[in-house]
């Protein structure tokens, strides 16, 4: 009796099954379609761009794999592009090596305090970007903190110099190092964490000591964590190209500043969509090669 | 005696923590000491203590207007990004659909995307709709407005998700059946108890907005906003004293929110967790009254 009652009360107007649909297409509309029409589809455009099925400038060709071979053609943009891979190898190798001990002693030896930790470690990578770079302008540049130490205790002259310090290579490394490693530590904080602790007391008391356990328990497992870390610092810093511009000088040219030439100074936009393109290219490959080790979701929790 | 850790070990790794952690902030401690530099050049030597930077970019108008472009800009952003995050959230936790994997690689793809990538496109997509519209659409502030809440979505859907996990369908549920519609069971049932993460989605767009320079150096037009005016700056010596004193303001603000905001969804963590706990054992005693009562 009752439940006849209840279910007369709550009849929906329309049969759940259309309510859910229509539900499910309101929920569905706004976030994808905004997605699908200001990121799929300029990026699909770029594409379309780089071979001249869409032309904007006057002088752009039609229908052409010109500004593609252009690229393949010429050592010196495909040698940016590796000298890009360089550097985002190095930077996230780099990183990594400076961050797992840091995320090791949060996650297995920090006990109740390291949430609190982790957020100390977090918090300059969540200050801002240009500002960490600027620091360290104030670091290694001419009149910098290095530089003039080294004066002071008469390493350098009064007017030494070092070449290498700043505006070269050398700083983008330094700079983009310091800027990823809190980030980092992040990922393989989590994969960390999330180990079932037994497993270290098990390799213990059957004998292990505590190198072959890292070596041939801990490690391993964290394995994810380090190859997310890896690919989500590869990734922004193989297009980079704000730091370049700033501490780089004139050998610290990468990919991505021949990208952001050929666009905003050189309006020479197909030639920069192709390369922008193989950036994409680039990406995919390593997303299929890694992509079932990147849980974004637990680096957000 | 831990597996993790021998005593020595563990000694040295606190050593080599606490070493990290100065390597990460002395670089920001030595910015901020610079600001209040009395000297000209942001440089050695130390030429005593000053407030001058501090005053001098009061009185500058292009970076008090660069300062407010990017606070509309980051507002904006904060505000759009949410209203889609929501949804986004609630289809990821509460919806089982076809397509539904296509459909969260869309919605994360953003992250994967190199910005210098994205910059290209938005302003190939954008000098298409000027094209075609007669000018009617034109790269300006609100052109960054939309780059910026693509970049910040999925981490605004990335703050909502686990707070969304936690809460038991359930809920929603006993609402519709005392005859609430979708909408009202959400306003008066979901949405209080996401708040916390609604919030602190919010502030983390505003944050990635207010910071971001690729996006705004492809698509801001004749707009400036305070990155860039910061980038402009950078390579002019004599201006930068003043430049850094307004960013370390920024910087400072900006560092206060995030941590806030981290802090504040822990503590509403808590809460809801105590919360459930609570109606858990509510929803127990009551079936078991009813079990006797029967």
């Amino acid at each position: 009796m009752t439940t006849t009652a209840r279910v007369e009360l709550s009849a929906p107007p329309v049969a759940p099954r259309a309510r859910r649909r229509r539900g499910l297409l309101g929920l569905l509309a706004a976030p994808t379609g905004f997605l699908a029409l200001f990121f799929l589809v300029p990026v699909l455009m770029v594409a379309a761009y780089s071979v001249g099925l869409l032309t904007l400038l006057p002088h752009d060709l039609y229908l052409s794999l010109q500004p593609w071979r252009d690229f393949f053609a010429s050592e010196t943009h495909v040698g940016l592009f590796w000298k890009s891979v360089r550097l985002s190898v190095v930077v996230s190798a780099v990183s990594v090596l400076l961050a797992y001990p840091i995320a090791y002693a949060l996650a297995l030896v920090a006990g109740r305090r390291k949430y609190t930790l982790l957020l100390v470690i977090l918090a300059p990578f969540l200050t801002s970007y240009l500002l960490r770079v600027l620091a360290w302008r104030v670091i290694l540049g001419d009149e910098g903190l290095i530089i003039t130490l080294l004066r002071d205790v008469g390493v350098l002259g009064p007017e030494g110099q070092i070449s290498w310090l700043f505006y070269s290579p050398f700083a983008v490394y330094v700079v983009l190092a310091y800027v990823w490693v809190p980030f980092v530590a992040l990922p393989i904080f989590v994969t960390l964490d999330g180990m079932d602790r037994d497993l270290l007391e098990a390799s213990h008391d059957l004998g292990a000591t505590r190198w072959t356990t890292f070596l041939r328990v801990t490690l391993p497992l964290s394995v994810p964590g380090v190859v997310a870390a890896f690919v989500f610092v590869f990734i922004p810093t193989i297009g980079e190209y704000v730091t370049p511009l700033l501490v780089g000088g004139p050998n610290g040219f990468f990919f991505g500043n021949a990208i952001q030439g050929a666009i905003l100074q050189g309006f020479d936009w197909q030639f920069g969509a192709a390369m922008a393109m193989f950036l994409v290219g680039t990406v995919t490959v390593l997303l299929v090669l890694f992509g079932r080790y990147l849980n974004v979701r637990a680096v957000a929790e | 005696m831990s597996p993790a850790i021998s005593p020595g070990g563990r000694r040295a790794l606190w050593v080599g923590f606490w070493v990290f952690v100065v390597f990460l902030y002395a670089p920001i401690v030595v910015l901020i000491v610079f600001s209040f530099n009395d000297r000209s050049t942001v440089s050695f030597p130390w030429e005593g203590f000053t407030l001058r930077w501090y005053r001098a970019f009061v009185e500058n108008p292009t970076l008090l207007g660069a300062l407010r472009t990017s606070a509309y800009v980051a507002l904006l952003t904060g505000l759009a990004t949410t209203l889609l995050a929501i949804p986004a959230a609630i289809l990821l936790v509460r919806r089982r659909f076809a397509g539904k994997g296509l459909v969260t690689g869309l919605l994360l793809a953003p992250l994967v995307i190199p910005l210098i990538v994205f910059g290209v496109a938005l302003l190939i997509l954008f000098k298409n709709l000027e094209a075609s519209t007669g000018g009617l659409v034109t790269v300006s502030r609100y052109t960054v407005v939309v780059g910026h809440t693509v970049v910040a979505l999925p981490f605004a859907i990335l703050t909502i998700v686990p707070r969304l996990e936690r809460i038991p369908p359930s809920y929603e549920e006993a609402a519709r059946d005392l005859g609430a519609d979708a909408f009202t069971s959400f306003r008066t049932v979901t949405f209080p108890l996401i708040a916390p993460a609604v919030v602190a989605a919010f502030l983390i767009s505003v944050v990635i907005s207010f910071d971001e320079i690729v996006i705004a150096s492809f698509v801001a037009g004749e707009d400036t906003t305070f990155p860039l005016y910061l980038f402009s700056q950078l390579r002019l010596p004599q201006s930068l004293p003043q430049v850094i004193a307004v960013a370390v303001v920024v910087m400072g603000v900006s560092g206060a929110i995030v941590v806030a905001s981290e802090v504040g969804i822990r503590i509403a963590d808590r809460r809801l967790e105590a919360e459930l706990g609570v109606a858990a054992g509510e929803v127990a005693t009551l079936t078991g009254g009813t079990k006797g009562a029967a």
